[in-house]
């Protein structure tokens, strides 16, 4: 098992040798184990190990920014010499300098010591898995256990060394009853928190229930979304419209809310990067990270901001920093999203509850207006499900939605890195396949 | 058998180098190189597989390859399934030429002039402007305990040029793109920068679509992403192993009218294009549906053996992922409907034009796919410009409802995701008309 402390030396060296090339620079690195093993049906088909190594290094000269990345440590003179070149290039800005270091107040909670990514765990869970799915009619299709443990790091040229360290364990299932499918997953930091046995359930109460799915006629409705397909619009739509960066380029529906009543009053959402899985204490940048409120009291409160986005903006960074972005560079993202609204029994009410969309990613990500598929849903009443659905397409626009919300579930889920309710919308236009 | 031997193993190796720059109102937000070296080895036990991707495979020389395999096979242990191999015919093809080599432009040269894209599409109207190059190019090593052993050189380039038009709050997108496998593909496309700014500003005005059950006409690019979408993933041979495709047991069955033929070919010199598949079989044109009927699968060693009824060939990796079977470019036939055949066939309906992608859940038979933009069809003409359309339904129906096969294929490239791999494809398709399609929009 290794981690990103063995490669100190390493990083020690692109730093010294960057000082001399460039004001400031920026090394980020990454290292995980992972083990990984694949259902094929009822039994493993595939065991798989992965040993990453990744190394970004990002440099800045008079406001040129450049980046490179590599996955081999004997290149790394070539990734610190593409990634001034890369700054060459990129037009100039204004730029205040990387973060210095800090210390930080509190502790965040991702990491199990006792989580060893090996076979012999990870067959144990499957066996589980596939032992509590035994119950029904329906098959399993597929499905997995994968265990992993990594490590990061950040160092810059203003002190700033800091390392992070994650585990990680999930579970997931599909399963299949003629042509109805279910599938759920579980995904945690901790591995005593893995619930294989509730995995396996709603994979098979899906597939079993849904097998005696009919069509439904075209008619407006309440929708509940489940977390699972309330987490794709919120992921596709919502969250590009908070970006600093799309807000300040033009490419953003919210750009001109900040302040604007916009959303239902109820609706909250804001990031907490201490508490999640995605918890991190700094971000992709090196800045501490702290609470964001995005939107509350019916408005629009902050956009999300990294350290150049902020600089170029006149803007504070919000330490909103995650390592998605072209050779391994910064870009704004969210770290542990959490979304809420007036509570309410969303499923008391007659509606539509559903758990997935087939197309959310095809969504016009600038206006919000979506077309999708839903997947495995039903209708709701009295807190009981109705006749379940085999086909039905939904279209509507997420902002008009969330401004108009009829109410949020008590339980949350996490997915990804969002942790969300079940979210009841009004009137929504079905377009079903019984005419 | 005793396990301390494999009874196969393979590795798969790639190194190379990612080229990006983004362009963004005209600001020059990033460009440079990153650089990948990683490999899978698998290794099949008395079971099944067991694999390792290893990142900076290059340092690992024979000693930590062969240790890669040996521990391979002991992570096979855990394996319940056992996995044969089918027999197949191995064969590197040659790499289509390359027109211009995209390495030897200097990453300056090629920033200002996917530079001259980007400013093309800021035309009084649009707010913003985007354009990205993206190029990989690097070199392939396989080899087996079979013997087999190949080397080959990958080289992708394209860019895509976003434009945004916005007035009195409204706003509206429109996107370019092109990508190849035969060289730099960006010299002289600034009229691509002005159609998607002109598109955008005309989308404006567009009504939002009409929802209901009509008759539709597809264009090429979005027939393609049909045909990949709708039958394509059904056909794949790993997915009806598993039980979850609804064609699974229909070959030599009528699952579409008889004017449908479609075909995978990863000969085909298209951005899907391979020179031999990622376990080292050779690649050859496979024919899914001809004249309506299913005659083949697509498939991998692995899922050939459990399956039959198709052809190897169509195992694809992204980097150092284990290889599952994918399309590669994949097409509807020409038919022989001229257009003014299928709108006069369609009558009243809609015409869908461009894609935003599509998604499908093969076991349910269920696919969705989102149209760019499209225009009503009054008594067989072409009317008014719509926005935000998108189709969707039964595999099984749909592909009986495609009533009418024009003569005008178009490939059009992107990639495709599944089980978290993104590999890079072609769709194609002549215009199609589908009688009773479930198109959606915002208003009923």
């Amino acid at each position: 098992m290794h981690n990103v402390t063995d490669y100190s030396d390493l990083v020690e060296t692109v730093l010294a040798k960057a000082r001399h090339e460039a004001d400031e620079a920026e090394v980020y690195l990454g290292v995980s184990d992972h083990i990984s093993l694949e259902l094929r049906r009822r039994q493993v088909g595939e065991a798989e190990k992965a040993v990453t190594w990744a190394m970004a290094i990002r440099t800045i000269t008079d406001g040129h920014i450049g980046a490179s990345m590599t996955m081999s440590p004997a290149r790394w003179e070539d990734c610190l010499n593409a990634a001034i070149a890369s700054g060459r290039i990129a037009d100039p800005q204004a730029w205040g300098g990387l973060p210095e270091p800090v210390s930080f107040s509190r502790d965040i909670d991702v990491y199990d010591p006792s989580l060893i990514p090996d076979a012999d765990t990870a067959s144990d869970l499957i066996t589980s898995l596939c032992k509590a799915a035994e119950n029904g009619k329906a098959e399993i299709a597929g499905g997995g256990i994968s265990l992993g443990r990594g490590s990061s790091l950040i160092a810059n040229t203003n002190g700033v060394f800091y390392t992070h360290d994650a585990t990680s364990a999930s579970a997931s299932l599909e399963m299949i009853n003629g042509t109805s499918t279910g599938f759920e997953f579980d995904h945690v930091s901790h591995l005593s928190d893995l619930d294989t046995d509730k995995v396996a359930k709603e994979a098979l109460f899906q597939a079993d229930y849904w097998a005696g799915a009919g069509g439904i006629e075209s008619c407006a409705s309440d929708i509940v979304f489940a977390p699972t397909a309330l987490s794709q619009l919120v992921g596709g739509i919502l969250m590009p419209a908070l970006s600093g960066r799309t807000v300040h380029a033009g490419r953003s529906f919210l750009a001109d809310k900040k302040g604007v009543p916009c959303m239902d009053p109820s609706l909250v959402l804001y990031d907490d990067p201490y508490e999640g899985a995605g918890a991190t204490r700094w971000d992709a940048d090196g800045v501490a990270t702290q609470r964001l409120d995005f939107i509350g009291e019916g408005t629009v409160q902050s956009f999300a901001y990294d350290l150049r986005t902020a600089y170029r903006y006149g803007e504070t960074p919000t330490g909103s920093a995650v390592r998605s972005g072209a050779g391994g560079a910064p870009a704004i993202g969210v770290h542990c999203l959490k979304l809420d609204a007036r509570h309410d029994d969303v499923r008391e009410e007659k509606a539509i509850l559903a758990k997935g969309l087939i197309g959310a990613h095809t969504a016009n990500t600038i206006t919000g207006d979506f077309s999708v598929e839903l997947s495995n849903a039903a209708c709701v009443e009295g807190g009981e499900y109705g006749a379940p659905i085999r086909s039905a397409m939904l279209s509507g626009n997420l902002f008009d939605m969330l401004a108009d919300i009829a109410g949020a579930g008590e339980e949350r889920r996490e997915i990804g890195s969002m942790t969300l309710p079940e979210v009841r919308f009004k009137n929504l236009h079905i377009i079903g396949t019984q005419e | 058998m005793a396990t301390e031997e494999p009874r196969y193993y393979d590795v798969r190796h790639l190194a190379g180098t990612s080229t990006h720059i983004d362009i963004e109102n005209g600001t020059i937000e990033s460009a440079g190189q990153s650089f990948a070296d990683t490999a899978i080895v698998r290794a099949l036990g008395a079971t099944g597989w067991g694999m390792v991707a290893i990142d900076n495979f290059s340092e690992a020389g024979k000693s930590g390859m062969m240790q890669a395999v040996a521990d391979a096979l002991a992570l096979s242990k855990v394996t319940g399934e056992r996995v044969e191999l089918a027999d197949v015919k191995t064969g590197v093809l040659p790499v289509p030429a390359i027109k211009e080599d995209p390495r030897e432009v200097s990453l300056e040269e090629k920033t200002e002039i996917l530079s001259s894209i980007e400013s093309a599409a800021r035309i009084p109207g649009i707010v913003n402007t985007r354009a990205r190059y993206i190029e990989s190019e690097g070199t392939v090593w396989f080899m087996n305990s079979s013997g087999n052993e190949y080397q080959y050189e990958s080289l992708r380039s394209g860019y895509s040029i976003l434009a945004v038009a916005g007035r009195g709050g409204e706003m509206q997108q429109a996107r370019e793109s092109e990508h190849a496998i035969t060289g730099l593909n960006i010299r002289h496309k600034e009229e691509k920068g002005r159609e998607a700014a002109e598109r955008a500003l005309l989308l404006l005005d567009a009504a939002p679509a009409r929802g209901g059950t009509m008759n539709a006409v597809l264009d090429p690019e979005l027939a393609g992403v049909f045909a990949h979408e709708a039958i394509g993933h059904a056909s794949e041979g790993d997915l009806v192993k598993e039980g979850v495709s609804v064609i699974k047991g229909m070959i030599g069955q009528q699952i579409a009218n008889s004017v449908v033929s479609i075909v995978d070919d990863p000969t085909l010199p298209e951005f899907g294009f391979m020179p031999v598949d990622a376990e080292g079989s050779a690649v050859k044109r496979t024919e899914i549906i001809k004249n309506g009927v299913l005659i083949n699968y697509l498939h991998s060693r692995e899922t050939l053996a459990a399956v039959g009824d198709g052809e190897a060939g169509h195992a694809r990796a992204e980097g150092n992922s284990s290889p599952i079977v994918r399309m590669s470019n994949t097409f509807i036939e020409n038919g022989d409907a001229t257009m003014d055949e299928i709108l006069e066939g369609c009558k009243t309906g809609i015409l869908l034009k461009g894609s935003r992608g599509g998604q499908v859940d093969p076991g349910r038979g269920v696919f969705q796919f989102n149209a760019e933009y499209g225009y009503l069809i009054e008594d067989g003409e072409q009317r008014g410009m719509v926005r935000d359309v998108s189709l969707s339904g039964d595999i099984l129906t749909t592909m009986h409802n495609i009533a009418l096969c024009g003569t005008d294929r178009k490939m059009t490239p992107g990639y495709c995701g599944k089980g978290g791999q993104s590999v890079p494809v072609t769709d194609g398709a002549p215009h199609i008309l589908l009688r009773n399609a479930v198109v959606g929009g915002r208003h009923a």
